[in-house]
């Protein structure tokens, strides 16, 4: 990425396994939350693995990890922040914009 | 188990293959079976309603002699047994997700509640002054055109196409049969109505996979 022109991408979403969870979360409405197993389920990934990758989302404020209990269950909830939702889309956009130049002849 | 060598990046078009991969897989893995949302009630109207046939066909003949209670108590079991078939297998998808699509779920079953509860109650206060073979067009028609409407109703809350045309499918053969009279509405429900039903979840489920 030396090139100038070319956008920057944000280096917390631009590693393969966050950048996984992130487009996962960005697929639920907004303001909806999923459990954290269930969430683990569909990415594939360990609970200690997915539970890294949270942390550094949420530190980067894109995430927000909700500790609750349903009845008397202890759950976790995980949604994507309104500026995760923005970084995502900037991330996206960026992308493309790397993908363009390269179709020209 | 994904590769854990986790920092690892991707380029530009592999990583946008991975982001659309993530969302249709995370649709997938929320969105409950539609052949258990649709085949039980698709099975239930072709069993029920034809079974309302045979006992009370058009123009009051009997096609086959069965006992009064068997055609009513057929439909009311199965039409409980399909409710509680695509109720527990929608809460277990949408059992993972709290917020406003879990309210929205859980409103939208009360009101079918609310609804089949209200017109059982006004149509039993007519079951002594309307003879049978009417009572079971009240019965039928009313039910059915409640179904209708609430199908539409969800695919307006859930934004889903394929559920409004089924409820507005299932609304126009409702009224066609109810035209039609008595004994010809249940074979025309149990036929184009659990049809549809059944068509309507053989879609859904290939549009998913």
């Amino acid at each position: 990425m030396s090139d100038p022109a070319l956008p920057d991408l944000d280096p917390v979403i631009h590693a393969q396994a966050r950048l996984r969870v992130v487009s996962a979360l960005s697929q639920l409405h907004e303001d909806d939350r999923i459990v954290f197993p269930k969430l683990q389920e569909i990415l594939r990934m360990t609970p200690g693995n997915l539970s890294v990758h949270l942390r550094k989302l949420e530190d980067a404020g894109y995430v927000e990890v909700q500790k609750t209990h349903r009845g008397r269950t202890p759950a976790t909830l995980v949604r994507l922040t309104r500026r995760g939702r923005l970084a995502f889309d900037d991330y996206v956009t960026a992308l493309r914009a790397l993908l363009r130049p390269a179709k020209e002849p | 188990m994904a590769s854990t060598d986790d920092e690892s990046t991707v380029d530009p078009a592999e990583a946008l293959r991975l982001i659309e991969h993530e969302r249709a897989n995370l649709e997938r893995e929320l969105t409950p079976d539609p052949r258990w949302m649709f085949w039980p009630w698709g099975l239930t109207w072709l069993i029920g309603f034809g079974l309302f046939f045979l006992r009370w066909g058009p123009d009051e003949r009997v096609l086959v002699d069965l006992p009064d209670w068997l055609p009513t108590g057929a439909l009311t079991v199965l039409l409980m047994a399909a409710g509680a078939l695509s109720g527990i297998k929608g809460a277990r998808s949408g059992g993972s997700i709290s917020g406003p699509a879990t309210d929205r779920g859980r409103m939208f079953g009360f009101s079918w509640s609310a609804g089949f509860g209200g017109l059982a109650l006004v149509f039993s206060q007519f079951s002594d002054v309307i003879p049978g073979f009417r009572l079971g067009l009240l019965w039928g028609g009313g039910l059915v055109a409640l179904i209708g409407t609430l199908f539409m109703a969800g695919g307006a809350v859930w934004n889903d196409r394929t559920t409004f045309l089924l409820g507005a499918w299932i609304s126009v053969v409702n009224a066609a049969g109810v035209l039609a009279g008595p004994g010809w509405h249940s074979l025309i429900v149990a036929v184009a109505g659990g049809g549809g039903l059944l068509v309507a979840g053989l879609i859904g489920w290939l549009r998913l996979r």
